[in-house]
C-alpha cells in the first residue's frame, strides 16, 4: 500500500468529491491541489475560478501562492476583478465553493472570523471571510476542508462566518436571501461527510480504512448520522501520490506539512 | 442591539450575546456616513476641474495635500496583488489620526498602518476598518490585527469579499446602497452595518449593505498616461471601483505611458482620468506585493516585517518593529530610497519570478 500524508489524503479526496465538467471557486492551498489533481485525472474539463478575478486559469507555472498572484491568473479565458467572479456566482456558474475554517457545526456553518473571548475583543482573530462567505452563500455546492478534531467539529460555532443550513430549518436559506444549495461534503484526513437531505445534518459517508465510525465519532463534538452505506475512503495510487508531489504542490507548502 | 426590518433566522444559531451586540459597527444608530455622504462626493466630483491636464505628482504632495485626520481611506489591491505600499509608506511618514480604512482583503498595508499606529500612537492611528479579510495566505495570520482586535483597539467592520467590491461598486455608480445575496444567516448580518429588507418585488428576503464612499482612494495600477487614465493588467482586485467611488484618488503606476497609447486602445481603460486626482510613476511601487506583467511578490520582505510584527504581538518588545520602520521608512525620504535598499538580485528574481507575463502598455 502506498504511503501518503494527512495532507495528501485530504487533497485526494477532494480531488474525487469533484465532477468533470463543472467550475469550482477555490482558495489558496489545498482546494488549488485537489482541483489541479482532479484536471490532471478525472475532470480534464473543470474550471477554476480565484477570488481576485481570473476564470480557467492555466496552473503552469507552479501553485499560485496567493489568490491573486501571476500565477493563479495565467492564461485565464477571462480576467477581471472580484466583482465579476462573484456576480457570475451569484448567477449560478459556480459549482462547487472549495473553503476551510477554525470551526464547524453540524449543520455546517463554518467560522473563520474569531475564536475566544468577544467579537469586539477577541483573543484569537482570524483574518475574517475573505472570499469564503460570500462563495458559500452563492456557489451551488459548498465541500469545507477541515481538521478532524473536537475542538473544530463544535457544537455551535462562535460565529458564523459562512452560512451552512443554519439552524436545519428547510427554509433557513432562503429566508438568509442567498442562492446556492449550500454544505455538500466536508472533507479531512480520515473521513468524508455529507448532509442528510431531511434534517441537514452533517452524516458521515467514508471512512478512513482501519477506522470505524466510532473512532470518527470521538472527534467530533456533536453526534454524527452514520450513512447506511458507510464506505471506507479510496486511497490515493503510487501515480495519484506522484502527480500531487511532483505536479501539484512540488515545493511541499501544503502537503508537506504536518497535522498538529 | 442591531434590529433590521426583516431578518433571517440567524438568531437562533448564534452564540453571540446581545451585550456584544450593542458594541458592534451595526449597532450605530442612526446611519451616518463614515466618509462622504453621496450627495457630498458627488458634488466633489461636479466641481473639479475635468480638462485633461497633467496629473503626475510627487507622492509626498499627493499625500500631503489629502491625507488628513479622520478621514476614510479605500485601499487598492488585493492580499499581496498590488498592494500600494508606496503610497502608505508616505502616508506614514506625513501621520494622520483616527483613520477609517476600507479594503476587501489586504496584507501589508494595513498592518504597515497598525504596526505606525502601535509604536507611534500620537503620529498616526486607525479608529476603524471596514472590511472582509486582513492576513498574508499562505505566510501566515496578520499579527497586529489580532493584537489590536485582542485589546479592542479599532472597530471592525465585517463583511465578504463581495460584499466590499458591491460597496465599492454601489459608490462608483453613486449610489446609496445595493443589494447583495451574501451575509444573510451569517453573524456579520448581525455585527455589520447591513440590513435585511423585503423585496418590493418578490417580498422575498434580500441583504442591502451601504455603499463605500472612500475620502481618498489609493491603488497601484500597471500603467497610466499623465491625466490619469489607467491600464490593469493581471487582477483587476476592486481597483477600478474604489477609484470611482472615492473622492479623490491618488494613484501610483509601475509605467508612464503617452496619451496616444491609451487612444489607440480606448477599451483597455479600466480607470478614467476623471476618477483620478494625482498619478506618479513608480516602479516596483507595490513592492513587496506583486505586479503582473512586472514582479512576483518578495516572500523574504514579507517575513521579516511579519516577523517583526509578530515578536511585538507575543513579547510586547518593540524594539525590532521599530527598527524595521526607522529603516525602511522614517530612515527614507521616498520609495525609491526604499527599494535602494533591496539588492539588485533580489529585484531580478522577483521579476523573473512572474515569467515575463505579457502586458499591453504600447
Amino acid at each position: 500500500m502506498s504511503q501518503y500524508t494527512p495532507f495528501e489524503m485530504i487533497a485526494y479526496t477532494g480531488s474525487r468529491v469533484l465532477e468533470d465538467n463543472k467550475i469550482v471557486f477555490v482558495g489558496t492551498g489545498l482546494p488549488i491541489i485537489a482541483s489541479m489533481h482532479a484536471q490532471l485525472t478525472h475532470a480534464p474539463g473543470l474550471g477554476l475560478i480565484f477570488e481576485s478575478g481570473p476564470l480557467a486559469p492555466v496552473l503552469e507555472m507552479g501553485m499560485p501562492l496567493s489568490v491573486g498572484d501571476t500565477r493563479a491568473c495565467r492564461k485565464a479565458c477571462y480576467l477581471k476583478g472580484l466583482s465579476s467572479v462573484f456576480e457570475l456566482t451569484q448567477r449560478g456558474h459556480a459549482d462547487y465553493a472549495f473553503i476551510g475554517g477554525a470551526q464547524i457545526d453540524m449543520y455546517g456553518n463554518i467560522n473563520s472570523t474569531f475564536e475566544g473571548g468577544t467579537y469586539t475583543e477577541a483573543i484569537t482573530r482570524f483574518p475574517g471571510s475573505g472570499g469564503a462567505g460570500a462563495m458559500a452563500a452563492n456557489c451551488e455546492k459548498t465541500i469545507a476542508i477541515m481538521a478532524l478534531e473536537p475542538r473544530r467539529f463544535v457544537n455551535q460555532c462562535g460565529f458564523i462566518t459562512s452560512i451552512g443550513h443554519g439552524d436545519g430549518s428547510p427554509d433557513y436559506r432562503e429566508k438568509a436571501g442567498v442562492m446556492g444549495s449550500g454544505p455538500y461534503r466536508v472533507i479531512t484526513n480520515e473521513a468524508l461527510f455529507g448532509f442528510d437531505e431531511e434534517s441537514h445534518r452533517m452524516t458521515l459517508l467514508e471512512v478512513i480504512p482501519g477506522k470505524t465510525a466510532e473512532y470518527i465519532q470521538n472527534k467530533v463534538s456533536f453526534d454524527l448520522l452514520i450513512s447506511p452505506n458507510l464506505k471506507e475512503m479510496d486511497e490515493p495510487t503510487e501515480k495519484d501520490l506522484k502527480l500531487l508531489r511532483e505536479e501539484c504542490d512540488p515545493d511541499g507548502y501544503f502537503l508537506a506539512r504536518k497535522v498538529k | 442591539m442591531k434590529q433590521s426590518e426583516t431578518s433571517s433566522a440567524i438568531k437562533n444559531v448564534s452564540t453571540i450575546q446581545p451585550d456584544e451586540l450593542k458594541k458592534v459597527a451595526g449597532a450605530e444608530k442612526p446611519f451616518k456616513w463614515w466618509g462622504p455622504t453621496p450627495e457630498e462626493a458627488r458634488k466633489i466630483m461636479v466641481n473639479k476641474p475635468k480638462s485633461l491636464h497633467d496629473k503626475r505628482t510627487t507622492l509626498k504632495e499627493a499625500v500631503e495635500k489629502r491625507i488628513k485626520d479622520g478621514i476614510t481611506i479605500g485601499i487598492g489591491g488585493f492580499v499581496n496583488t498590488r498592494p500600494p505600499v508606496a503610497i502608505v509608506h508616505e502616508i506614514i511618514r506625513k501621520g494622520a489620526k483616527d483613520l477609517t480604512l476600507c479594503f476587501q482583503s489586504s496584507s501589508i498595508c494595513p498592518e504597515l498602518l497598525a504596526g505606525a499606529m502601535l509604536l507611534y500612537p500620537d503620529h498616526i492611528s486607525i479608529k476603524r476598518v471596514e472590511l472582509a479579510w486582513w492576513g498574508y495566505e499562505v505566510i501566515g495570520i496578520a499579527p497586529l490585527l489580532r493584537y489590536l482586535n485582542s485589546k479592542s483597539m479599532i472597530l471592525i467592520d465585517d463583511y465578504t469579499n463581495y460584499g466590499m467590491s458591491a460597496r465599492f461598486k454601489a459608490g462608483a455608480m453613486g449610489l446609496e446602497f445595493i443589494p447583495v445575496r451574501d451575509h444573510g444567516g451569517s453573524d456579520m448580518e448581525l455585527t455589520n452595518r447591513g440590513v435585511m429588507v423585503k423585496s418590493p418585488f418578490s417580498g422575498k428576503n434580500t441583504y442591502l449593505v451601504s455603499a463605500c464612499y472612500p475620502d481618498v482612494g489609493i491603488l497601484h495600477v500597471t500603467a497610466a498616461d499623465m491625466y490619469g487614465n489607467c491600464r490593469i493588467f493581471g487582477a483587476h482586485c476592486t481597483c477600478p471601483e474604489i477609484a470611482m467611488a472615492s473622492t479623490y484618488t491618488i494613484v501610483t503606476a509601475e509605467h508612464i505611458i503617452p496619451n496616444e497609447n491609451i487612444r489607440n486602445f480606448p477599451n483597455l481603460t479600466e480607470i478614467p482620468y476623471s476618477a483620478v486626482d494625482t498619478v506618479t510613476e513608480q516602479r516596483f511601487g507595490c513592492h513587496p506585493g506583486n505586479s503582473y506583467g512586472d514582479y512576483w511578490f518578495d516572500m523574504e520582505h514579507i517575513l521579516k516585517f511579519r516577523s517583526a510584527s509578530d515578536t511585538f504581538r507575543k513579547t510586547g518588545n518593540t524594539d525590532e518593529l521599530k527598527r524595521y520602520y526607522e529603516e525602511y521608512i522614517f530612515g527614507c525620504e521616498t520609495f525609491d530610497d526604499f527599494l535602494s535598499k533591496m539588492p539588485y538580485k533580489t529585484l531580478k528574481k522577483l521579476r523573473d519570478l512572474d515569467g515575463g507575463q505579457l502586458t499591453i502598455l504600447s
